[in-house]
């Protein structure tokens, strides 16, 4: 494809009363000899659009080059298809919109950002997409319980086939274990069956969905579109290929005889909530030891959750279980007397019906700290203080005690043995600081054959979510989603949910893959990175710092990319030393050119460059916002989108340094134990590649704080001017770059 | 426009002023009301207190029997009063067991009541039967440059809240004031209780909670509140000087019965502004618009 | 604001106590409270209240029998309804503290000045159908004795003197309700259709 470029300025909103359009467009025509150069004052009306279509139709543009509005709006207005390059060159939030109108420092602004857009182009390529060939459309469900059925059925109904795997001998899960469950319909009030055998009817009769009991995972390899998954049966093992995988394993209780302090183990007649589903199943609910039909019950809550000394989290479901097994008794006999002590009760979404239904039946409710539980030969007693009394407080001749115990995902067993002591020991042990990767615990549930370890990447407590609220499903491993319990603790009603959204993103990774594009965040994107092998000095880090193992590595370190496990952020280039990573539209060089196409003014002009990497995912957005706001800002400083903090390469620190601005600022995520980055580690790896910077600014007699890195939240947009003047006030005072104009 | 009117007990006695501005007033914009014939007391906040919810209930359904035969809905100036027959006359039309029951008591004594009538607040006959235009339209002397804090109590909007306004800041009753020709003022505190029957046993309840109501009126620099309930108004205005004599508060706040300013406004005969009764003179605060003893 | 004073050992729950509270007419309701606060933070009385409306349902829920006559919760209510549209659970606090009055009053505890009023008013309504102020004061005074009389009387003539003045005190009681006979016999029959629910 020839490239031709064509540069459409809009003087509209505002625009062209706040800069020389006139000016501008010699910046494309006389300086980047730019062959088509059109100006008009609404370009995304109906008559606006047909310019530049006709300009690609006729005149055989193929790099269109808008200068107008920002990226992130009329985007559907200005689309091309796919043989057109197209790029923004965001005039009106970023400059109009935050700097004075008609004034020689906002006019170099805007010719700035039209220099490094058309700087961009010259190493800018369309990419083409990474297909596979025979995509695999098939989904496997590791784990057969309630969420993994769900996900079975979902997947099954969307049209794809399943593949479900279950290590016990039949499926169901926590629902063979359950009497009854806790409502999932209106009006929420009453325990409800447990579906079971509709629902695994349903399964059997799917012509779609292939059901292994008895079945475990040996190994697996592959990439999404092409897993090759070894399962385990008996003594025997056998193959079967699926293009996304959904692991819907659960959660078990907590190990109940750590809870000496609560009574168990003391007397038959403390169980745990799983106990006393299974005495509730067989009809009248007796005490174990003498039968006699129970009276009086206690409900412990949080019975090892939200306790540092067991789990520090807590486990969501067992509020509503309690309250479920509060109604049998109260079913049994209406007179018998419940008391339900609790920290705090989370009936959360409709089972505030369910609580306020146990309520009504006289279930009481104490919100108190459990002291003590005692036995008085057959007899219990739970001491407590109660907290809204504000006095101690029993419960005696109770025949049972109930422990709500709260639960531990399938995913937390075995050693932590990836990621954590092993890895955190080589990076003390090398000189410079290195991420910390998240902990891989050898739960033997899915063994990975990843070059990162042999399981899903734990967020926290051995949960393996990427991001508990922003990025649900999303494991660390593309095209693998969690679902269910074992993605974080919940009851069967969010359990159900889970499963049908992870369905939906098993699906919609299928079919990404089959067409060359990525998943969440950066959806759809074709581009993917390349390596030139031939210059790769086996440094592996591109292999450890890839946040989603998409890049196993041969036995002498060269890194084996796996195109389709790739989300496309860049950090991979951003790791290389060699700089032998890039995307076509995506580059080192690329963004070298970009930063040096910015005309630096001389020392003596007065007018200092403060250069800004800002992510695209929540800084950009910040940014347009302040402009949105009319935001005023610094008018130094020269912005440059990068799609994570993670594809920074250190070379363009020091090419900004020689050209001679007098400061770089990076824009991220937040990094840390509550990260907000979309690539999860990028921001945090940006921060650690520059601490080593700072040593070589130092040494080059620059003052290491020239260069900055902070944290912007889009909902931050209203910090932006106190952020970027902050710093350009600091730049101020280390006064200008010595290297300026060498 | 027809009503049967319940006039409650206050009317007779403590808010006579009430009584004649409203009748004035009805007349003037073409209501016709009708007296609910040999009426007895709602049981008001207290005989829920003594004899139970249930009990009270029926004996206020006796008015609803006997308002019935007129087939007009029912309009009721007292906030106590209103809640009382509203919540009744709610209970006949939605509560199958309560209706039961109830039918059965009233047939104890002859009576019977279908559930056909509706019970309604004085501010809500005046905004959407009436209408704020014709209001406006019979307004000869607009209060203009009066402040008014409009002060709608505690029951009358919290009986059905959202029904016809918002239970805690309510709307409606400073839209008329604003019809009036007069500024309502911002008055936070017009939804809040006034102390209530605490004026016998306890009147330091009551001064306090007036002393609130009084100062904010004063801190939005109203020349007078208006009151829609009689009982809200007694101690508003009877109590004030304890009020004072109690919190060392200087100046005085005129509280008159909106159907007074409204009788002012339309330009009807001094009898129906009734302010002889005002316990805390009002002149001064209307000298402007030629009401004078 | 006082905190909870009911025992010095263990506090055990009397749930026979809770019972016998949730049997009134509206008395169930209190089971629902989550004690979430909002009517505390509503009240208009609060700070007259020796027990927010929260509490209350705490020490009946708990069965604090003896600490639920001493208080004055119930009769510092002065019916406002804000706490009735606001709580979440729907708990009509306001029907509920008629019961808590109702309950007191029947076992005899009389002796708040509250208490006093609501069944001099209520005897004002029961011999007449209506209610008359110059009746209830005198049946209030009477009830509450010589004590109290010299202590509220000089500041009471003053507002009554004043209302005289200004017409809005009638000596003279209005006409009583001719149907009073209709009024009494519904109370009674409406009471007796209770107690036969309560015994059912």
């Amino acid at each position: 494809m020839a490239k031709k470029i064509g540069v459409y300025i809009c003087s509209g909103c505002g625009i062209g009363d706040a800069l020389d359009i006139d000016a501008l467009a010699k910046v494309a025509t006389k300086e980047y000899k730019v062959p088509v150069c059109q100006k008009n004052a609404f370009f995304c009306g109906k008559e606006g659009v047909e310019v530049i279509k006709k300009d690609i139709a006729e005149n055989e543009v193929t790099y269109v080059v808008i200068a107008g509005c920002s990226g992130r709006v009329n985007y559907d207005v200005f689309n091309f298809g796919p043989s057109v390059v197209l790029e923004r060159v965001n005039l009106r939030e970023r400059v109009v919109w935050t700097q004075e109108p008609d004034d020689e420092d906002t006019q170099m602004m805007a010719e700035d950002y039209l220099r490094i857009t058309l700087a961009k182009l010259k190493n800018l390529e369309l990419p083409e997409a990474y297909v596979i060939e025979n995509c695999n459309k098939r989904v496997m469900v590791v784990g057969g319980g309630l969420a993994g059925m769900t996900s079975a059925v979902e997947v099954a109904k969307a049209g794809y086939e399943v593949v479900l795997v279950e290590k016990e001998d039949s499926l169901g899960g926590w629902l063979k274990r359950s009497y009854k469950i806790a409502p999932l319909n209106s009006p929420y009030t009453d325990p409800e069956d447990t579906g079971l055998e509709a629902r695994v009817k349903e399964i059997e009769g799917n012509s779609n969905i292939k059901v292994y009991t008895s079945t475990t995972i040996e190994k697996t390899a592959g990439a999404p579109g092409m897993f090759d998954v070894t399962l385990k049966q008996g003594g025997g093992t056998l193959e079967e290929k699926v293009g996304a995988i959904i692991l819907a394993t659960g959660a078990v209780p907590y190990e109940p005889s750590k809870l000496g302090h609560l009574g168990y183990g003391a007397s038959p007649n403390v169980v745990t909530q799983a106990q006393f589903e299974e005495l509730a199943a067989k009809g009248t609910i007796a005490r174990p030891s003498d039968g006699k039909a129970v009276q009086k019950v206690g409900f412990i809550q949080c019975a090892g959750s939200r306790d540092q000394e067991h789990l520090p989290y807590c486990s969501a479901a067992c509020c509503v279980e309690s309250i479920k097994q509060a109604l049998y008794v109260k079913g049994q006999n209406s007179e018998a007397a419940v008391y339900v002590f609790y920290k705090d009760i989370r009936s959360s979404g409709q089972y505030e019906h369910f609580y306020k239904k146990a309520q009504s039946e006289g279930v009481m409710f104490i919100k108190a700290d459990v002291t003590g539980v005692t036995d008085d030969g057959g007899n219990l007693t739970i001491e407590a203080n109660d907290l809204l009394m504000g006095s101690p407080t029993m419960a005696d001749e109770l025949d049972m005690v109930v422990l709500a115990n709260g639960m531990v995902p399938t995913t937390a067993f075995e050693d932590p043995a990836y990621g954590t002591e092993a890895q955190e020991e080589a990076a003390c042990a090398a000189a410079d600081a290195a991420p910390v990767p998240a902990p891989i615990i050898k739960s033997n549930i899915l063994n990975l054959e990843y070059r990162q370890g042999p399981e899903l990447p734990s967020l926290k407590y051995g949960f393996p979510d990427s991001h508990f609220i922003c990025f649900p499903y999303e494991t660390r491993r593309t095209g693998i989603y969690a679902a269910g319990s074992v993605r974080r603790p919940m009851d069967m009603s969010q359990a159900v949910g889970d499963a049908t959204g992870a369905a939906l993103k098993a699906v919609q990774c299928i079919e990404m893959t089959d067409k060359g594009g990525a998943v969440h965040p950066r959806s759809g994107d074709i581009s993917f990175p390349d390596f030139q092998l031939n210059r790769c000095t086996q440094c592996k880090r591109c292999t450890e710092e890839c946040p989603f193992g998409a890049i196993n590595e041969d036995e002498k370190g060269n890194p084996l990319p796996n195109p389709t496990r790739c989300r496309r952020c860049g950090t991979c280039m951003g790791a290389c030393p060699e700089r032998i990573i890039s995307f076509k539209n995506y580059s080192v060089p690329m963004l070298g050119n970009m930063l040096k196409s910015i005309e630096v003014p001389e020392e003596d002009e007065e007018k200092p460059r403060v250069l800004i990497f800002a992510c695209e995912n929540d800084a950009i957005p910040a940014l347009d916002m302040a402009g949105i706001n009319r935001l005023q800002y610094s008018k130094w400083v020269r912005i440059i989108p990068v799609r994570c903090l993670g594809s920074l390469n250190l070379v363009w620190i020091n090419d900004a340094m020689s050209k001679g601005f007098d400061g770089v600022l990076l824009m991220g995520c937040k990094h840390g134990d509550d990260y907000q980055c979309h690539f999860m580690k990028g921001s945090e790896l940006a921060g650690i590649r520059l601490s080593k910077v700072s040593e070589t600014l130092d040494r080059l007699g620059l003052e290491s704080e020239r260069v900055y890195m902070t944290e912007v939240n889009v909902m931050d947009y209203d910090r932006i001017p106190k952020i970027i003047n902050e710093f350009v006030e600091k730049i101020d005072k280390f006064g200008p770059n010595p290297m300026k104009g060498f | 426009m027809k009503y049967s009117f319940y006039p409650g007990c206050s009317m007779e006695a403590t808010a006579v002023p009430y009584l004649k501005s409203f009748e004035a007033v009805a007349h003037a914009l073409g209501i016709e009301l009708k007296e609910i014939p040999d009426w007895n007391c709602c049981g008001a906040t207290v005989a829920s207190g003594v004899i139970g919810d249930y009990p009270a209930q029926v004996m206020t359904s006796r008015n609803l029997a006997l308002a019935e035969p007129h087939g007009a809905d029912i309009v009721v100036p007292c906030s106590s009063c209103y809640m009382n027959l509203a919540i009744t006359n709610r209970k006949f039309k939605e509560d199958g067991h309560f209706r039961q029951m109830a039918d059965e008591a009233l047939a104890s004594v002859g009576m019977k009541y279908g559930g056909s009538l509706n019970v309604r607040q004085i501010i809500d006959v005046m905004v959407n039967d009436v209408g704020l235009d014709t209001i406006k339209s019979k307004v000869k002397k607009p209060l203009t440059g009066l402040r008014v804090a409009g002060y709608v109590g505690c029951q009358t909007p919290r009986v059905f809240p959202w029904e016809f306004d918002d239970p805690e800041q309510p709307v409606f009753f400073d839209k008329i004031i604003e019809a009036l020709g007069a500024t309502p003022v911002k008055f936070p505190v017009k939804a809040r209780c006034c102390g209530s029957s605490h004026s016998v046993a306890q009147p330091e309840i009551t001064a306090d909670s007036c002393y609130n109501i009084i100062t904010s009126a004063q801190d939005d620099q109203a020349h007078l509140i208006a009151a829609v309930c009689p009982m809200c108004q007694l101690n508003l205005d009877a109590y004030q000087d304890l009020v004072k004599e109690r919190h060392k508060l200087k100046t005085s706040m005129p509280v008159l019965f909106f159907t007074q300013l409204m009788a002012i406004a339309m330009d009807l005969p001094p009898d129906a502004w009734a302010l002889k009764h005002n316990i805390v003179s009002p002149f001064t605060a209307l000298a402007k618009f030629g009401v004078g003893k | 604001m006082t905190g909870f004073n009911v025992s010095s050992g263990p506090l055990k729950y009397d749930t026979e106590f809770a019972r016998e509270i949730y049997s009134l007419e509206n008395g169930h309701h209190i089971k629902k409270c989550m004690q979430c606060g909002m009517c505390e933070v509503s009240c208009a009385t609060r700070k007259e209240m020796d027990y927010s409306p929260r509490k209350m349902f705490l020490l009946l829920r708990t069965g604090q029998r003896e600490e639920f006559f001493k208080s004055n919760t119930m009769w510092m209510c002065s019916t406002c309804l804000m706490c009735k549209v606001r709580c979440p659970r729907g708990v009509p606090i306001v029907d509920v503290m008629h019961d808590l009055k109702c309950y007191a009053i029947s076992k005899g505890y009389t002796e708040r000045a509250q208490a006093a009023f609501y069944q001099s008013f209520w005897k004002e309504i029961w011999s007449r159908g209506k209610q008359f102020e110059g009746g209830l004061m005198a049946r209030y005074y009477l009830k509450r004795g010589w004590k109290d009389i010299r202590k509220d009387a000089f500041r009471m003539k003053d507002m009554g003197l004043t209302m005289l003045k200004h017409g809005r005190m009638p000596l003279m009681p209005p006409k009583s309700v001719k149907g009073l006979k209709d009024v009494q016999k519904l109370v009674e029959v409406a009471k007796a259709q209770l107690q036969k629910g309560a015994d059912r």
